[in-house]
């Protein structure tokens, strides 16, 4: 069986390239969609993850971006029950030399030990940390001007987050003046033994305008992350569709072509059903080999994508084994339905059309 | 045994074959002629299973073909089929042609099938690389590959020069002797005597 179809799959070898094409586009693409989309959504989180049990924001707003609370909100959860630490951190971006747009972050003192040094030091008043992939990127390497204010480059960290390598980070009082808000967020890190639930519950009661949530449950809600999950799985479904279509109608010339072949087995009283398995087995075959191109040239992108100055180190995807197996599935159904149609017109030739000679 | 009791076939509404009855015997070796469009493939179609007659029986060894539950497999056992074109599957060679008929079957068995048709040296070659006879003779190796009791043959040397066709009516006349149930609609009436019984299909009746 398997051999058989091999010869069928070379002897239309220009259709079977074209199936093979068609499908490693189209499984390329979910590829780099739901990689590069997990990838983004997984930097941020464990960014946010990195320290802090709860995340304050202000009440009510659909974005941190556009969050304002007052950081002095952090003397009076300090005082609590329970909290070990508390740090704030605004969220803003700037254009920084050639590059359109670099995110900054400023921060409270307390947060700087997160960025790990390779170079100098920890920034003082007017000046700014880098991450290392805007630091390579940069022309002056002393100083950096953000919304029209220059800073002193104090010295340069790295992180494995795209986000925070390739941002700049100065102090939150700073920060705070070029971006007009006393803080995005504050991070609550609590004692190892504390009741988060009722943390939260005090935190919440020290302000209306707040609202606080622990990390995982953040990362769950966050509204980017859904609208970043919804569009990968859109694109996701559209690529599949096309994969699907790919197959179907350059499968169904195929078989077309090939009718006499169906007309002979079944006057050789070959089963509909043993005919629609063989073409169903021949789809499956190109199925697994467009995986397999698929993932290498996916694995090939990423890493493309992964070291391109462009970028920022912003854009960044993995391909877990979860996500290669899925896909891995995804491709074998695309495979498996995409034969269905032809497949059936295949089992329906009807030998009596070879008794009148038709050369079918 | 093949008996065709009363068989009619419209297609549409033109009438095609009006009230045939016909029987043939074991090893019966059986040519079909008249003219182009009497009603020969119909006919052929029918006592083959391929076709549904509109009315009529055939019976096949005491079994009714509307009563047969498994089509192909009786199809498989029992009935082998030339056609005027070989239908030989281009991207296999001979013995995978011939192993799309029958899996199971040895090498050897191949072997002792196409030296009695004598195209053993062909065995690895691809259709495109024979000539039209041998191709034909590879069909009817490919006929004869599940032992049938009969074969039908509609035209099956329509494509082929006289000495080639007589060679396949030979071959008929041998198998025959050994059993084989041969019925061949033509249009050659030369080769057609060379059976044991001549039916003649006018307007659709024996
Ligand atoms: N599929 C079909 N649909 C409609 N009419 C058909 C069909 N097949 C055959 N016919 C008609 O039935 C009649 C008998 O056709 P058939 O093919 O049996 O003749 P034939 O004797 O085999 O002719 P030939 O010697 O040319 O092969 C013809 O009038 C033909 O036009
Ligand atoms: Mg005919």
């Amino acid at each position: 069986m398997l051999s058989n179809a091999i010869k069928a799959l070379k002897a239309n070898a220009l259709k079977t390239t074209l199936i093979y094409f068609s499908l490693i586009f189209s499984i390329v693409s979910i590829f780099l969609i739901s990689a590069i989309s997990s990838g983004i959504i997984s930097m941020y989180s464990s960014m946010l993850k990195s320290d802090g049990d709860i995340i304050i924001t202000q009440a009510k707003i659909s974005d941190t971006f556009f969050s304002n609370v007052d950081i002095n909100l952090i003397n009076k959860i300090d005082r609590l029950n329970g909290v070990k630490e508390s740090s704030a951190m605004i969220v803003g971006a700037s254009p920084v030399e050639k590059l359109p747009i670099v995110a900054v972050y400023g921060v409270t003192k307390n947060r700087l030990k997160n960025y790990k040094l390779i170079k100098n030091n920890y920034p003082k008043q007017n000046e700014a940390l880098v991450g290392e992939a805007i630091y390579t990127n940069l022309k002056n390497k002393n100083s950096i001007s953000i919304a029209n204010k220059d800073f002193k480059i104090s010295g340069v960290f790295t992180s494995d987050v795209g986000f925070e390598n390739g941002s700049v980070v100065i102090n939150i009082d700073e920060a705070g003046k070029i971006f007009n808000k006393s803080a995005s967020m504050i991070m609550v890190n609590s004692d190892l033994n504390a009741n988060i639930e009722l943390l939260i519950k005090n935190i919440k009661s020290l302000d209306t305008n707040i609202d606080a949530k622990s990390t995982d449950n953040f990362v769950d809600n966050y509204n980017q992350f859904k609208i970043i999950k919804t569009s990968s799985n859109v694109i996701s479904l559209i690529a599949f569709a096309m994969g699907l279509l790919g197959i179907v109608s350059i499968m169904s010339i195929t078989i077309n072509q090939r009718k006499s072949e169906f007309g002979i087995k079944r006057a050789l009283g070959i089963s509909m059903k043993k005919i629609i398995y063989s073409i169903m087995f021949e789809s499956l075959i190109l199925g697994c080999l467009s995986f397999v191109s698929a993932f290498l040239l996916s694995e090939f992108a990423l890493y493309l994508i992964k070291h391109s100055s462009h970028l920022q180190g912003y854009v960044n995807g993995e391909i877990t084994f979860s996500l290669a197996l899925s896909i891995f599935l995804t491709s074998i159904s695309m495979a498996v339905i995409g034969a269905i149609i032809p497949a059936f017109n295949a089992a329906q030739t009807d030998p009596v059309s070879l008794i009148q000679g038709n050369r079918i | 045994m093949i008996k065709a009791v009363d068989i009619t076939h419209k297609y549409n509404n033109d009438l095609a074959l009006n009230r045939v009855n016909l029987e043939i015997k074991k090893g019966e070796f059986v040519s079909i002629i008249g003219e182009s469009g009497s009603g020969k493939s119909t006919l052929l179609s029918i006592l083959s299973t391929l076709l549904k007659p509109s009315e009529g029986d055939v019976i096949f060894n005491d079994t009714n073909y509307k009563e047969i539950e498994n089509i192909d497999t009786f199809r498989q056992t029992n009935i082998g089929f030339i056609f005027q074109f070989h239908y030989l599957i281009n991207y296999l060679n001979v013995k995978d042609n011939l192993k799309i008929a029958n899996e199971k079957v040895s090498e050897e068995e191949i072997n002792t099938l196409l030296e009695k048709l004598d195209i053993q040296e062909l065995v690895n070659k691809y259709p495109s690389e024979i000539s039209g006879g041998q191709r034909q003779r590879v069909a009817i190796a490919r006929a004869m590959m599940n032992k049938p009791t009969v074969i039908f043959a509609d035209e099956p040397t329509g494509n082929l020069d006289s000495k080639n066709s007589l060679k396949v009516f030979e071959l008929f006349k041998k198998l025959s002797n050994e059993g084989t149930i041969i019925i061949v609609a033509t249009h050659d009436l030369k080769l057609a005597a060379l059976a044991d019984t001549i039916y003649e299909v006018k307007d659709g009746q024996l």
